[in-house]
């Protein structure tokens, strides 16, 4: 089945705890991987506040999933998306016709610094010791 | 006296600064309906969209600006007008 590559973004009801967003999350990775998908991302914002109230709420909590799916679980997911409770909106879009995992991973190699470096980098003194050696 | 080209009573001169395209001019710098804060500097206060001939975009940019903005109002990142803006 052809892949190609999606994004979606939601957002949740500012009421959720932690473990329910990240059970929604989870539940969202599910439908694609069972589809034969793949996760590319997954960016939790923090609560930010709305240029808009929408179910009465001024805040709430946006999701970026970035991912390689097949349309027939898009609609899968646009379904469950719908059914629940705590979403209180989302759009799919389309990033590109084809999905090709290794290339994206490469390209994010590329990007970002290597993971040891990210790692350092929560350790702010560590980090800027290495960097002034270098 | 002045050079009468350059005196006050002479036609009035217009100043008109080429605008650019701020996404053709930075090509890293991508139209993205998630990226709200850049977003914004092309809506009025009120939300609506600036047109072209103000802010200096070219037509492709502009189509895909456009585009950009209804999704960002759309998940509630950019307003659709400033009557329903949160004051706090």
């Amino acid at each position: 089945m052809k892949l190609r590559h999606y994004e979606t973004f939601y957002l949740l009801h500012p009421d959720l705890s932690d473990e329910e967003r990240t059970a929604i999350s989870e539940k969202l990775q599910q439908i694609i991987i069972s589809g034969h998908g793949e996760i590319v991302k997954i960016d939790p914002w923090p609560l930010q506040k709305l240029a808009y109230r929408v179910q009465k709420q001024p805040q709430g909590y946006y999701v970026l999933m970035e991912y390689g799916a097949s349309a027939e679980s898009i609609s899968e997911l646009t379904r469950r998306l719908r059914l629940d409770e705590g979403v209180m909106k989302f759009v799919t879009t389309k990033t590109n016709n084809e999905f090709d995992a290794e290339a994206l991973a490469k390209a994010r190699d590329e990007s970002a610094p290597p993971a040891e470096i990210v790692e350092e980098a929560l350790d702010s003194t560590q980090s800027t010791e290495k960097r002034e050696e270098e | 006296m002045q050079n009468p080209r350059n005196n006050r009573t002479g036609r009035r001169r217009i100043y008109i600064r080429r605008k650019v395209c701020r996404f053709c001019a930075d090509k890293s710098l991508a139209i993205d309906y998630k990226d709200h804060r850049t977003l914004r500097h092309f809506i009025t206060e009120r939300g609506k969209i600036l047109p072209r001939r103000i802010t200096g975009t070219c037509a492709k940019h502009q189509r895909r600006l456009t585009t950009a903005i209804k999704q960002a109002r759309i998940m509630a990142l950019l307003p659709f007008t400033s009557g329903h803006i949160l004051k706090d």
